[in-house]
C-alpha cells in the first residue's frame, strides 16, 4: 500500500509529509510580521483569501533565518479544521512511498529531536525524514482530538 | 725676335696657368667625387633606416596578424558557446514539446499551445538557416586563410629573395670598398709623383736662373767683343791712312829720284827715312794681322754658338711638338670623364624615380593600413552589439527559469490535487510527475544557458579588448609608415643634391675641357714659335758663317800685306846698303818706285776694303749684342714664367695631397658602409626568421579554420535534426487536446521566451557572419600589406642596385682622373727635358763668352 507524499528541503536534509494533509503549494516572498509572536512564527499569509499562520520550518529546527530565494516555499497543510503554512527552503517533488519503507528512527533520534521525526524511510538514493506535523506546529492536543 | 720672344715668354705663362686651372678643376673634381662619396654613404644609410623601418612595419603587421588570430580565437570561442546555446535550446524546446505532449493528455489539446509551438518551429527553422549562414562564412573564413598562408609563403620566398640580394649587395660593396683602395693608392702614387714634378720644376727654375745670369754674361763679352772691333776698326783706319801716306811717299820718292840723280847723298838720307818708315808700317801691319787673327776666332766662335741655338731651338720645337700630343690625349680623357658624368647624372635620376615611386608605395601602405584600422574599429563595434545580444539572451534565461519554478509548482500542487482526488486521480498524478520532471530538466538547462552566456560575454570582452589591441597596431603601423615616408623624402632630397652636385661636376669638366684645348692651342702656338727661332737661328748662323769666311780672307790679306812689307823693308835696306851703287841703279829704282806706287795703291785699296769689312763686321757685332740683349731679356722672362709654374705646381702638389687625405677619408666611409651593409643582411636574416613564422602562424589559422568548417557542418546537421524535432513536435502540439488553463497559458509563455531566444541565436548567427565577413577583409588587408611591402622590398633593392652602380661609375671617375694626373706628368717631363735643352745651350754660350 502506497501513499503520496510531499518531498521538501530544510537546511541540507529531506523530508515527507503526507500529500493527505497538504491542501497547497505556493511560493514565498514574505510574511506579515504579528507581534509578541515566537521567533518560529513569522507571521501570516493570505493564501487564497483564507489567513493562515507561517510557521519557519528552519528557526523551528534550530537553523539560522534566511532571507527567501525563488525556491523557497509554502508547503499549506491542514489538520482537522486549522490551516498553517510550513516555510521551507524547497519543495520541488512529490513522492509516492509505500508503508513498508517507513522505519522507526533511531532511539536517540527520537529522545533528542523533540519527536519531530516520526519516522525515516528510503526515497531512492536519499533518506527521507517523516515529520510529525501536528508535534511540529505544536498541536498534538488537536491532533489528537 | 725681341716680339717673338716677349710673345713666347707670355705664352708659356699662359700655358702654366693653364695647366693651374687643369688641376683646380682637378681639385674641383676630387671634391664633387668627395661629396658624391658622403652623398652615396648617406644614401646607404638611409637605405639601412628604410630596411629598419620596413622590418619594424612587419614586426607590426605580425602582431595585427596575431591579433586577427586572438579575435578569430574569440569568434571561434563565441561560435562553440553558439553551438551549446543551440543545443541547450534544442533542450529546451524538446522539454517544452514533451510539456506539451503531456499537457495534451492531460486535456485534449491547446490551440493557443499549438500555435505557439508552430511559432517556435519557425524560429527554429530560421535559427537552422542561419547556421547554415554561418557555416558558409565560416567555410569563406577558412578559404580566406588559405590564401593568407599561400601569401604567407610568397612573402617568406619574396624576404628570402630580399635577403639574398641584400647579401649580394653588400659582397658588391666589399669590392667597391676594394676599389676604392686602389684608387686611393693610385692618388698617392700620383700626388708623390707631383711632389717629384715639383722639385724637379723647382730645379728647372734654379738651372733657367743660372742661364739667364750667363746670357747676361754673354751679352757682356760680346759688348765687350764689339769694343775690340771698334778698336780693331780704328787701328785699320789708321793702317789705311798709313798707307795712303805711304803711297803719297812713294810718289814723292818717285818724284824726288830725278833729283837724286842729281843729289845721291840726299837721297841717302831720304832712303833711309823710308826704311824707317816702311818699318813702321809693318809693324803696324803685325799688329793688325793680330787684332784680325783674334776677330776671326771670335767670329768662328759666334758662328758656332748660332749654330747651337738652331739646333736648341729645333729641340725646343719638337719638345712642343711633344708636348700637344700629350695635351691631345688629355683633352681625350676629359671629353671621357664628361661622358661619365652624364652617365652617373642619368643613373641620379632613375635612383630620384625609384625612391618617389618608393614614397608613392608607402603612402599607399598608410592608407591601408588607415583601412584596416576602420575595420577593426568597426569588428569592436559588431562585438558590442554581440556583447548587448547575449546581456538580452540572460534575461531571456531568467525568464525562463522564473516560468520553469512556477511550472514546477503547479505540478506539485497538480500531484496533491490528485492525490487528494484518490483513485480517480491517479493517472492526472503520473502526469502532474511528468510535468515537474520536465520542468526540472528545463530549470538545468536554463541555468546551464546562464554559466554560457556568461562565458559568452567574458569572450565578448576578450574580443574587444583584443580589437582595441589590433586599433593600436594599425596606428602604430601607420605610424611606422609615415616614418618611413620621412626617410624616403630625405632619400629624395639626398639624390636631388646628388644630381645638382653631378650637374656642377658637368660643368667643372666642361670648364676642364675648355683650358685643355686652350693649353693644346697655346702649344701648337709655342711649337709654330720655336720653328721662327729655330728659322732665325740658321738665318744668323749663315750670316755669322759669312762673316767668318770676310775674316779669314781679311787675315790671308793682312798677312800677304805683311809679308809685302818685310820684302820691302828689306829691298830699302838693300838700297841704303848699296847707296854708292846709286846712280847705276836709279834705273832700277826707278821701276821698283814704279811698282811700289802701284803696290801703294794696291794697297790702299785694300786697306779701304779692309775698312769697310771692319765697320760690317763692327756693326754686325752691335746688332748681335743688341739680340744678346734681346735673349737675355727673354731668358729672364722664361725664369720668371718657370717660377710661376713652380708656384703653381706646388699648388697642385697640396691639391694633389689633399686628395690623398680625402681618398683616406672616402675609404673609411667605404669601410663604414660595408660594415653597414652586413647589419643590413643580418637584419633581412632577421626578417626572414619572422616572416617564416607569420607563415606559420598562417598555415596553423588555415587548419583552425578547417576544423571549425567542419564542426559548423556538424552543427549544422544538428539543426537540421533539430528542424525535423520542432517539426514533429509540432505535430505532436496538433494532436493535443485542451489542458489546464494555467498550464496551458505557461507553457504559451514559455514558447514564447524560448522563440525570443531561437530569435536572438539567429541574430547572433547572422553577427558572427558579419564578424567572419570583418575577418576574411582584415585578412585581405594583411595580403595588400604584405603586397605593398613586396613593393618596398624590390624598391629598396632598387635603391641599393643606383648607389651601387653609381659608386662604379664613381671608380670609373677616379681611374680617369689617375690617368689624367700621368699624362699631366708626361707634360711635365717634356718640360723637364726642354728646360735642359735650354739649360745646355746656355751653358755653351758661356763658354763662347
Amino acid at each position: 500500500m502506497s501513499a503520496l507524499f510531499v518531498m521538501f528541503k530544510v537546511g541540507n536534509a529531506d523530508y515527507v509529509i503526507p500529500a493527505s494533509s497538504v491542501l497547497e503549494l505556493e511560493s514565498f516572498t514574505g510574511a506579515t510580521e504579528v507581534p509578541g509572536a515566537p521567533s518560529f512564527l513569522r507571521g501570516v499569509l493570505n493564501i487564497r483569501g483564507r489567513v493562515v499562520p507561517a510557521i519557519d520550518l528552519r528557526t523551528r529546527f534550530g537553523l539560522a533565518r534566511t532571507e527567501p530565494t525563488i525556491d523557497t516555499r509554502v508547503v499549506v497543510g491542514q489538520i482537522g479544521t486549522r490551516v498553517v503554512g510550513l516555510v521551507v527552503d524547497a519543495a520541488r517533488e512529490v513522492v509516492s512511498l509505500s508503508s513498508e519503507a517507513f522505519r522507526p528512527p533511531p532511539e536517540i533520534i527520537v529522545e533528542q529531536t523533540q519527536g519531530f521525526v516520526q519516522a525515516i524511510a528510503e526515497a531512492g538514493q536519499r533518506l527521507v525524514m517523516l515529520l510529525d506535523f501536528p508535534k511540529v506546529i505544536g498541536e498534538e492536543s488537536t491532533h489528537a482530538q | 725676335m725681341l716680339n717673338e720672344n716677349g710673345e713666347n715668354g707670355g705664352r708659356s705663362h699662359s700655358m702654366s696657368l693653364r695647366a693651374e686651372q687643369a688641376a683646380k678643376s682637378l681639385r674641383l673634381a676630387a671634391d664633387r667625387s668627395e661629396r658624391i662619396e658622403n652623398l652615396a654613404a648617406q644614401l646607404v644609410s638611409t637605405g639601412a633606416t628604410q630596411a629598419a623601418s620596413i622590418d619594424q612595419m612587419r614586426a607590426a603587421t605580425e602582431s595585427a596578424v596575431s591579433s586577427m588570430d586572438e579575435v578569430a580565437k574569440a569568434v571561434n570561442d563565441a561560435s562553440l558557446s553558439q553551438e551549446r546555446i543551440v543545443q541547450l535550446t534544442r533542450e529546451s524546446r524538446d522539454g517544452c514539446d514533451a510539456t506539451s505532449a503531456g499537457l495534451h493528455e492531460v486535456a485534449a489539446s491547446v490551440e493557443g499551445v499549438k500555435k505557439d509551438a508552430d511559432v517556435l518551429a519557425t524560429s527554429a527553422e530560421t535559427t537552422a538557416i542561419s547556421l547554415e549562414e554561418m557555416s558558409r562564412s565560416i567555410k569563406g573564413v577558412a578559404s580566406d586563410a588559405e590564401e593568407l598562408a599561400a601569401s604567407s609563403e610568397e612573402l617568406l620566398s619574396s624576404a628570402t629573395e630580399m635577403s639574398a640580394s641584400v647579401s649580394e649587395v653588400a659582397a658588391l660593396g666589399e669590392g667597391t670598398a676594394a676599389t676604392v683602395e686602389e684608387v686611393a693608392a693610385t692618388i698617392e702614387q700620383m700626388s708623390k709623383g707631383i711632389s717629384r714634378l715639383s722639385v724637379d720644376a723647382q730645379a728647372m727654375g734654379e738651372r733657367t736662373a743660372t742661364v739667364g745670369t750667363a746670357v747676361t754674361t754673354v751679352a757682356s763679352a760680346l759688348g765687350r767683343v764689339a769694343e775690340d772691333a771698334s778698336e780693331m776698326a780704328s787701328a785699320v783706319e789708321q793702317t789705311a791712312a798709313t798707307a795712303e801716306q805711304m803711297a803719297r811717299s812713294v810718289r814723292i820718292v818717285s818724284d824726288n829720284i830725278a833729283g837724286l840723280k842729281a843729289d845721291a847723298d840726299g837721297t841717302t838720307s831720304a832712303t833711309s827715312e823710308l826704311a824707317a818708315s816702311i818699318e813702321e808700317v809693318a809693324a803696324t801691319s803685325e799688329k793688325n794681322a793680330l787684332v784680325i787673327d783674334g776677330n776671326v776666332a771670335g767670329i768662328e766662335q759666334l758662328a758656332r754658338s748660332a749654330a747651337a741655338t738652331a739646333a736648341s731651338a729645333a729641340e725646343v720645337s719638337s719638345i712642343a711638338a711633344n708636348v700637344a700630343t700629350s695635351t691631345a690625349q688629355l683633352e681625350t680623357s676629359t671629353r671621357t670623364i664628361a661622358g661619365q658624368v652624364q652617365a652617373s647624372r642619368q643613373t641620379s635620376d632613375r635612383v630620384a624615380a625609384t625612391a618617389k615611386e618608393g614614397a608613392v608605395t608607402v603612402a599607399r601602405s598608410i592608407n591601408g593600413l588607415g583601412t584596416i584600422r576602420e575595420v577593426i574599429v568597426g569588428s569592436a563595434s559588431v562585438m558590442k552589439e554581440v556583447s548587448k545580444r547575449v546581456e538580452e539572451i540572460g534575461d531571456f534565461v531568467q525568464t525562463i527559469n522564473l516560468i520553469a519554478d512556477r511550472t514546477n509548482l503547479l505540478s506539485l500542487n497538480a500531484s496533491i490535487e490528485a492525490a487528494r482526488a484518490g483513485e480517480h486521480g491517479r493517472g492526472f498524478a503520473v502526469v502532474a510527475e511528468e510535468i515537474r520532471a520536465l520542468a526540472d530538466r528545463a530549470q538545468a538547462a536554463s541555468s546551464d544557458i546562464a554559466k554560457i552566456v556568461r562565458a559568452l560575454q567574458g569572450a565578448a570582452r576578450d574580443a574587444l579588448t583584443a580589437s582595441t589591441d589590433g586599433a593600436k597596431v594599425a596606428d602604430d603601423g601607420a605610424k611606422l609608415a609615415a616614418d618611413s615616408e620621412r626617410a624616403l623624402t630625405t632619400i629624395v632630397q639626398g639624390v636631388d643634391e646628388l644630381a645638382r652636385s653631378v650637374v656642377e661636376i658637368d660643368r667643372a669638366s666642361a670648364e676642364q675641357g675648355k683650358a685643355v684645348h686652350a693649353v693644346v692651342q697655346a702649344t701648337n702656338r709655342m711649337n709654330e714659335e720655336g720653328k721662327t727661332i729655330a728659322r732665325a737661328g740658321a738665318e744668323q748662323t749663315r750670316a755669322t758663317q759669312a762673316l767668318a769666311q770676310a775674316g779669314a780672307e781679311m787675315r790671308t790679306m793682312a798677312k800677304q800685306s805683311r809679308q809685302a812689307m818685310a820684302g820691302q823693308a828689306k829691298a830699302v835696306r838693300e838700297i841704303v846698303k848699296a847707296n854708292g851703287a846709286l846712280r847705276t841703279t836709279f834705273e832700277k829704282v826707278m821701276r821698283i818706285s814704279e811698282e811700289q806706287t802701284k803696290a801703294s795703291a794696291e794697297l790702299a785699296q785694300a786697306a779701304h776694303r779692309m775698312r769697310t769689312i771692319t765697320q760690317k763686321t763692327t756693326s754686325a757685332m752691335a746688332e748681335q749684342t743688341r739680340a744678346l740683349g734681346t735673349v737675355a731679356a727673354s731668358s729672364q722672362e722664361v725664369a720668371g714664367a718657370t717660377q710661376r709654374t713652380i708656384a703653381g705646381l706646388t699648388e697642385q702638389a697640396k691639391g694633389a695631397v689633399e686628395v690623398a687625405r680625402a681618398m683616406s677619408e672616402a675609404r673609411k666611409q667605404v669601410v663604414q658602409t660595408a660594415r653597414a651593409m652586413a647589419e643590413q643582411t643580418k637584419t633581412s636574416k632577421r626578417v626572414e626568421g619572422i616572416v617564416r613564422r607569420v607563415a606559420k602562424l598562417a598555415a596553423s589559422l588555415s587548419t583552425v579554420s578547417a576544423e571549425q568548417s567542419k564542426i559548423s557542418t556538424v552543427l549544422t546537421g544538428e539543426a537540421d535534426g533539430v528542424r525535423r524535432f520542432a517539426r514533429q513536435a509540432s505535430r505532436a502540439v496538433a494532436e493535443q487536446a485542451m489542458a489546464l488553463t494555467a498550464l496551458a497559458a505557461s507553457a504559451a509563455r514559455q514558447t514564447a521566451s524560448m522563440g525570443g531566444v531561437g530569435g536572438a541565436a539567429s541574430e547572433q548567427s547572422a553577427a558572427f557572419s558579419r564578424l567572419g565577413d570583418v575577418a576574411a577583409q582584415l585578412k585581405l588587408r594583411a595580403r595588400e600589406i604584405a603586397g605593398a611591402l613586396g613593393l618596398h622590398t624590390k624598391t629598396a633593392g632598387a635603391v641599393v642596385e643606383g648607389v651601387r652602380s653609381m659608386s662604379s661609375e664613381i671608380a670609373q671617375l677616379r681611374t680617369i682622373t689617375a690617368e689624367q694626373a700621368l699624362v699631366v706628368a708626361a707634360i711635365f717631363e717634356e718640360l723637364s727635358h726642354q728646360d735642359r735643352a735650354r739649360h745646355r745651350t746656355m751653358e755653351e754660350k758661356d763658354e763662347a763668352s
